[in-house]
């Protein structure tokens, strides 16, 4: 019996020290995590960062329909090779050549979220900043990438989320969510494709997703740059 | 003279008392374990496709069969319902062996069986039709995490029984025991604790840190059950099998005890560059890099014992599909290092060189020490011989090409695709690069997949006749090559 409370003592420490120093104490002191306040001198701007968190409600779709298999929620540094903050469009500012490079992603950006998708692979885009990119579609384009993924870009290899939307028959006038779909993409003549509430709630949550606030402390050397 | 002849026929009645013993329970979860590895390959099959074709199998009645959908059925099935069956299967078998005790409560085993199975069956059904967790490896349901995790520790709880009694009586304590001993106390206490973190206190929780969890959860898992029940096969079979005790003891200790030192460190350098604070992806990649050393130690180990036996690998089946597997335990160690190190990290960081670590961990690994293990263990419970050196041979060609082509094409493909991402001048291009690049890759993980279903339809139909009591009638075990200088090992 010696020799089993000896292994087991052993076991208990070498593997409870690694679990202690990163599951449990780091689980605790993130829970003392807050918001910071900008100030209003310093920052030029009022409030607290980070101010609104995700639409959760869609965000339960975002993890049922499994898109972290493919998308990530995160921007990693620019440095040891890695471009992040550089690529179009993955941040706020969608002018060709933004003025600033997009914000590394902190612990604080997901403080609203119980669990942060930040991705099991990166074969799409980023979504971190995705709300900024889909500001001048309209909801239907964005529903119609959903539906058809190759109706938009047609080297796409994203699959079909067609299970969130209803094919109906066309009726008077047609559906005003009716999807703007191309004549290839379309099921059947006289019908239209509609988006379920599923759909509606997904594309909310994928507007909503916009993590690049300035961090406190930070903003001044970013407006000045901007100037 | 006299008492070593009672010796040796005591001895061989109390192994044929062990193997009665533990009979039913081991082939029950050997043959489940089979089927789901041939669903998972199925699964990993279609959803290799989906990444070029995303149209391939793509009606409105298939809609579940999306990429999203298919990628955590398929790795799902292939960690809870193969590897890990197939995983307590062995480590029932061993312990009784190395213990010398029998299984009590045979029975306790096979409802905790069924259960597991219900669950995985429940689990893959709810990914495919209701959807996932999207918690990588952690995909199923979170309901059904209290059914794995008491089935497991009704197993556990019988090797840890066995282990306590052996004790009693005073027999030794050997190094396949110690491995098999850990993974019982690491696995529940891993999963447990991704599980409670994730699913019962997440609310409380920041939700980097609980990401970062979940990657613990995934390289822990590798590192502390994948790992350590692989190596306590390899331990068993390979001086069994060459007749040539383990080199050195000491290296032994020292192999297992670094991985349990190092072994609980690992994870947090998936999201390196992350939200997390720095130290703890830091700590991750280094300690990726120091693995290297426990792993060269038991390689060197096995390479010193089998010194001089190394053509044995042509006739045992066993011996073979262990050697194969005990090498990518090197190679798995030395990927991961690539992977967590920031200078090569950052470049294969997200891409699908991460499917082939983990490929190369489950599958060239650990699948294949257990393919070694069942061989060996099969015909010893079932009282029949394996039918045909044929289909044994044809398994390990396929297997060996098909996860060889696998993982070098995922690394391959995964260099293809992080280099397209992080290329300075793609900076205001659309995605495409990185899909045109790695479509090649793409199609050769297709390939790769066919040539292991191959050789797994025909492992699952060869492993249902052994269970069913179907295979060849003889005393003489089932050899690659009959070769008459050979002939007294056993298989």
């Amino acid at each position: 019996m010696t020799s089993l409370r000896k292994f087991v003592i052993g076991i208990t420490i070498s593997f409870g020290l690694p679990w202690l120093v990163l599951i449990v104490v780091p689980a605790i002191s993130a829970q003392k995590l807050n918001t910071l306040a900008y100030d209003k001198e310093r920052d030029g701007i009022d409030g607290v960062y980070p101010g609104t968190g995700i639409y959760r409600q869609g965000q339960l779709i975002y993890a049922k329909e499994g898109c972290t298999q493919c998308h990530t929620q995160m921007i990693r540094p620019g440095f040891a090779g890695m471009i992040d903050p550089w690529k179009k469009g993955w941040g706020s500012d969608q002018t060709p050549i933004p003025s600033q490079p997009t914000r590394e992603s902190t612990q604080r950006d997901y403080m609203y979220e119980p669990y942060a998708f930040l991705g099991v692979q990166r074969n799409g885009p980023d979504l971190t900043n995705v709300g900024y990119r889909l500001a001048d579609k309209s909801r239907s384009e964005i529903h119609a990438h959903l539906y058809s993924p190759q109706s938009v870009n047609k080297w796409s290899i994203m699959p079909s989320f067609r299970h969130l939307y209803k094919v109906q028959p066309i009726q008077g006038n047609g559906s005003p969510k009716a999807l703007p779909l191309s004549a290839d993409f379309m099921p059947l003549k006289g019908f239209e494709v509609v988006p379920s509430a599923e759909a509606e709630e997904l594309v909310t949550y994928l507007l909503s997703l916009k993590k690049d606030a300035p961090l406190p402390g930070h903003v001044v050397a970013e407006t000045t740059a901007k100037k | 003279m006299e008492t070593t002849e009672t010796t040796s026929l005591e001895d061989s009645l109390r192994r044929a008392a062990i193997d009665r013993s533990v009979k039913g329970p081991v082939l029950f979860l050997f043959a489940n374990a089979a089927l789901w590895l041939l669903a998972a390959t199925v699964l990993g099959l279609v959803s290799s496709v989906k990444l070029y074709a995303p149209d391939f199998l793509d009606s409105d009645w298939t809609w579940f069969l999306n990429y999203a959908r298919v990628q955590p059925a398929h790795m799902n099935a292939l960690i809870y319902g193969w590897a890990m069956q197939a995983g307590m299967g062995t480590m029932i078998w061993l312990m009784a062996r190395r213990t010398g005790q029998l299984l009590k409560g045979g029975s306790t085993v096979i409802v905790a069986t069924v259960f597991w199975n219900i669950a995985v069956t429940l689990g893959l059904l709810a990914i495919l039709f209701t959807g996932t967790t999207s918690m990588q490896w952690l995909e199923f349901p979170k309901y059904l995490w209290p059914i794995f995790s008491i089935s497991f520790l009704m197993i556990a709880t019988r090797l840890v029984g066995m282990f306590a009694r052996a004790k009693n009586e005073g027999e030794g304590f050997v190094i396949t025991t110690y491995y098999i001993l850990g993974a019982c106390f690491w696995f529940p206490w891993i999963y447990l604790t991704a599980n409670l973190f994730l699913h019962c206190f997440a609310p409380t929780l920041n939700g980097a840190t609980a990401a970062g969890i979940n990657a613990w959860y995934v390289s822990s898992l590798i590192l502390l059950f994948f790992v350590p029940v692989g190596l306590g096969a390899c331990y068993y079979f390979i001086p069994k099998i060459t007749g040539q005790p383990i080199h050195s003891n000491q290296l032994s200790t020292l192999g297992f005890w670094g991985l349990a030192i190092l072994g609980g460190w690992t994870g947090f350098q998936k999201y390196m560059g992350g939200p997390l604070p720095a130290w703890m992806p830091t700590i991750g990649g280094a300690v990726m890099l120091l693995l290297l050393v426990p792993a060269g130690i038991v390689a060197l180990n096995f390479h010193i014992s089998t010194e001089g036996r190394h053509s044995l690998i042509q006739s045992s089946p066993t011996l073979r599909f262990v050697f194969v597997g005990s090498f990518c335990y090197l190679a798995l160690s030395a990927v991961g290092a690539l992977l967590g190190t920031f200078w090569t990290g950052s470049l294969l960081q997200f891409t699908y060189a991460e499917y082939g670590f983990h490929i190369l961990a489950i599958y060239g690994f650990f699948s294949m020490t257990m393919f070694g293990a069942i061989y060996y263990i099969v015909p010893r419970l079932s009282g029949c011989e394996w039918l045909s050196a044929r289909l044994i041979r044809s398994h390990f060609w396929f297997s060996v090409y098909g996860t060889a082509a696998l993982v070098v094409c995922m690394l391959l493909g995964g260099l293809a695709q992080g280099a397209s991402i992080n290329a300075p001048g793609n900076w205001d291009l659309p995605f495409v690069g990185s899909i045109t690049n790695a479509r090649g890759y793409l199609i050769g993980r297709t390939i790769a997949w066919a040539f292991i279903l191959w050789s797994n339809a025909w492992f699952f139909i060869h492993l249902v006749l052994m269970v069913l009591g179907l295979g060849r009638r003889s005393v003489a075990p089932t050899l690659l090559h009959h070769d008459e200088s050979h002939a007294p090992v056993t298989a």
